[in-house]
């Protein structure tokens, strides 16, 4: 496993298109929003897929956890993932 | 604090108003944790049914629920915690939940948790269970659950946490009484749930032990506080438990080095930030839990309803057409529906003055109880069925989960002015009557947000500013009434935008605030708790609200009737005089003529906009009384309307440069006081209001005095 891992470039998860599943590597947020990022599920190696996007590209649905979550594409500039396939 | 017992009854008395409880009677408190979305409202009402209580905790604009029962010999007080994701220091909802379980100590927390989304549910659940108060844990919704083919061993998850577990559908109410007699016996201390907290892992809890060393320093704070839960705080860098030690541990700058050496040590080895790293291991160790407890007993392939609905509902084109179509049939029930019955209402209240008027002797007595207390009571009870009819909508909104999708379609736009998706909605909502606008602003959860739609709501043209402004495009406009209708509609709602857009750069400056928001699966909401719902919001507009509204009503009817015309004089000049010029507001209004003649406006104006700070379509009523016009007709509004219109169309002092600069002050200057007391309900003090009614003033003024200096320079005041 760890030689596809090695296969995926790692990129931000504003970046992945609608349909992709991914992989979190990173979070670089700070304060409050760390916080509810880490309080809603998003955490190190879990795994989860961008739903859809909002008419001006913004904000973006992800399912994490089993659940529906939205962000604003400035949020998810700061999640780092590699994108599966 | 920790109340003694008998302490606890007597408030508890005093607050219910109940003579005593019968000597032996236990009372038992349990406060009701979840995360939003996990069906805790419905099991709270399983639990209290209509005997439920709407106020706020101490000092903040949280709402808090609760409701008392009589069970057996006991009676039991059941307090509604705010629904949240976690008990972090980042919001205000957060730290009240922790504080009422740390300062009240509750005798059992139940934490209702959604089971189909265990492993962030149960994340709270170990945070609460941290604050070192007995736990038992709902495992609600299970129906869903079982019907997907997942099995909980909640016997086995009870063992591996500590902790009871009760599965419960709040809907329907079964397994309601189970939990019930669960959390009781836990309460009486015959079922035990374990106040440990979980196992971080090994460096964590090398860092977690030292740091209570340190506490154990103070033996008085060791009893205040769960020394577990404080380190822990401590470890994550908590702003509110580092300001606890700060001011109550005698030791402080030992403890505070100490938690600061360790993160450290702590972040050094994991390369991460100190509260990601707890997160982390708190998620390790539910995911533990669960990989032992549910069990996928057979797969079965079910169709994902809220997918199916979300492709239509969420989809890049659709999403906002569908989003203002569900807007517009709540706007219809609301005012469409509930129009007619506050016209009910204000005509039985006319009536019943009227009717006081003939029977009792006239007099300042009379006229206070006509024109002050019973005008003032209508004018309460005439925004109830638009309260009501309001809160049918949001509950089903709320309820269902559209609420996040519609944040989620407008919240681009929104966002543009530093809003948030969801201020649509009192902003709509506004656009029939600010009243219940303001109520509705509660579908912010952030309070930055919140504050900043507040203040800007009633920029709108909402129910009672549209006719005043019809009947000036009517006089003075009569070939482009509608275009010149509309673009002040439209201009309320760009000032909206723009003030929004001021205060988020200046007064409510700071860090962005996180959108990350569940988009929860759509369910049904049920009859009986979109009627409790209802039920509740209303009873609170009428108590709180009401009472304000009602105050301020009578006071602003008092200066406008006072002084009176002195009835017998040999000076001419006052004989002739409406009683309204008289008054303290007329007196106001003709003093104030001066600045007010940089706009344009004369003292006729000014006394109506003093007079419409009652209510905006009084503005018409005014200027009518002034003209003469009502001593001349009856009270009919629409010929008040017609005749008001020829007069003012007529008088030389007046042109339609001064008319547009009129409707724009109308649309701007201070809100109506039934708005202003809703404004101080809604956010906990008359600072609000105030600043509002300033900020409004003063933005009408220099923008009215602009149109019509600019104007006329440009030759268009003739």
């Amino acid at each position: 496993m760890s030689a596809k891992i090695a296969e995926c470039k790692v990129v931000q998860l504003s970046e992945v298109e609608s349909g992709k599943p991914f992989r979190i590597v990173r979070i670089s947020a700070g304060g409050e929003i760390r916080r509810r990022l880490l309080d809603i599920g998003f955490i190190k190696n879990e795994n989860g897929r961008v739903i859809r996007e909002a008419l001006l590209k913004d904000p973006i649905e992800i399912e994490i956890k089993g659940s529906k979550v939205s962000l604003r594409r400035s949020e998810a500039r700061l999640i780092d993932v590699e994108e599966l396939d | 604090m920790n109340l003694p017992a008998h302490r606890v009854h007597r408030r508890f008395r005093r607050r219910h108003g109940l003579s005593g409880l019968p000597s032996g009677q236990k009372f038992y408190r349990i406060a009701l944790a979840g995360n939003p979305n996990s069906g805790k409202t419905s099991v709270f009402n399983a639990l209290t049914g209509q005997r439920q209580h709407i106020g706020n905790y101490p000092g903040v604009t949280v709402e808090k629920k609760s409701g008392i029962v009589q069970i057996d010999d006991k009676l039991v007080e059941f307090i509604d915690l705010p629904g949240t994701y976690s008990l972090s220091a980042y919001s205000l909802e957060e730290v009240v939940s922790r504080d009422f379980v740390l300062n009240e100590k509750p005798d059992v927390v139940v934490d209702v948790l959604d089971s189909s989304n265990l492993e962030r549910h149960l994340y709270l659940l170990l945070q609460f269970q941290e604050l070192g108060v007995p736990i038992v844990g709902a495992l609600n919704m299970t129906d869903e659950v079982e019907a997907k083919g997942v099995k909980i061993d909640s016997e086995q998850l009870s063992s591996i946490l500590g902790i009871p577990f009760v599965k419960t559908v709040g809907s329907t109410g079964a397994g309601i009484e189970r939990l019930l007699e669960v959390a009781l016996k836990v309460a009486e201390g015959q079922l035990s749930s374990q106040k440990r907290h979980l196992n971080y892992g090994k460096q964590v809890e090398l860092a977690h032990e030292a740091i209570i060393d340190t506490l154990m320093l103070d033996e008085s704070f060791k009893e205040r506080y769960s020394l577990h839960w404080i380190a822990v705080k401590l470890l994550e860098k908590d702003q509110d438990a580092i300001r606890k030690i700060e001011n109550e541990h005698r030791l402080s700058a030992i403890v505070l080095q100490a938690a600061k050496d360790w993160r450290e040590r702590l972040e050094r080895e994991f390369g991460e930030d100190c509260e990601v790293i707890i997160g982390e291991q708190r998620y390790a160790y539910i995911h533990g839990a669960i990989k032992e407890t549910v069990k996928i007993s057979r797969r079965r392939q079910v169709v994902d309803f809220t997918e199916n609905i979300d492709r239509i509902v969420l989809n890049r084109f659709l999403g906002i057409p569908i989003f203002l179509g569900v807007m517009f049939v709540i706007y219809q029930i609301t005012f469409k529906l509930g129009n007619p019955l506050s016209d009910g209402v204000s005509i039985v209240f006319t009536h019943l003055s009227l009717f006081l008027t003939r029977i009792l002797p006239s007099g300042p007595l009379q006229e206070l109880l006509t024109n002050g207390i019973i005008n003032g009571v209508g004018g309460v009870l005439t925004f109830l069925p638009l309260v009501v009819l309001l809160f049918l909508g949001l509950s089903f909104l709320e309820d269902t989960g559209y609420l996040s999708r519609a944040a989620f379609v407008m919240d681009k736009f929104f966002h543009i002015f530093g809003l948030h998706g969801r201020s649509f909605i009192p902003f709509m909502i506004s656009t029939g009557c600010a009243v219940p606008g303001i109520m509705s602003a509660r579908v912010l959860a952030n309070q930055k947000d919140r504050k900043v739609t507040i203040l800007v709501s009633p920029l709108m043209m909402c129910g009672a500013k549209a006719p005043v402004v019809a009947m000036l495009v009517a006089a003075f406009f009569p070939d482009h009434a509608t275009i010149i209708f509309w673009s002040i509609w439209l201009f309320g709602w760009l000032m909206a935008f723009v003030i929004a857009l001021i205060f988020k750069q200046s007064l409510f400056r700071g860090a962005q605030t996180p959108f990350v928001m569940e988009l929860p699966p759509y369910r049904l909401p049920t009859l009986k708790n979109v009627f409790i719902h209802m039920w509740g919001k209303s009873s609170e507009y009428i108590k709180k609200a009401g009472t304000v509204i009602l105050a301020a009503s009578i006071v602003v009817w008092f200066l406008l009737s006072y002084p009176k015309v002195p009835t017998r004089t040999n000076d001419v000049s006052v004989e002739n005089i409406p009683a309204i010029e008289y008054s303290f507001g007329g007196q106001l209004g003709k003093m104030v003529e001066p600045v007010l003649r940089w706009a344009g406006f004369d003292w006729k104006i000014g006394i109506s906009l003093i007079a419409g700070v009652a209510a905006k379509e009084v503005i018409i009523s005014t200027l009518g009384i002034l003209y003469g016009i009502e001593a001349r007709l009856s009270t009919d509004q629409p010929h008040v309307d017609f005749m008001v219109k020829n007069e003012i169309g007529k008088d030389q002092n007046y042109s339609p440069l001064m008319a547009i600069a009129l409707m724009v002050f109308i649309m701007i200057y201070i809100p109506c006081i039934a708005t202003l007391a809703m404004v101080k309900k809604e956010l906990g003090s008359w600072k609000w209001p105030l600043f509002q009614a300033g900020y409004t003033l003063l933005v009408a003024f220099i923008m009215a005095v602009g149109i019509y200096q600019i104007g006329s320079l440009l030759g268009l005041g003739g």
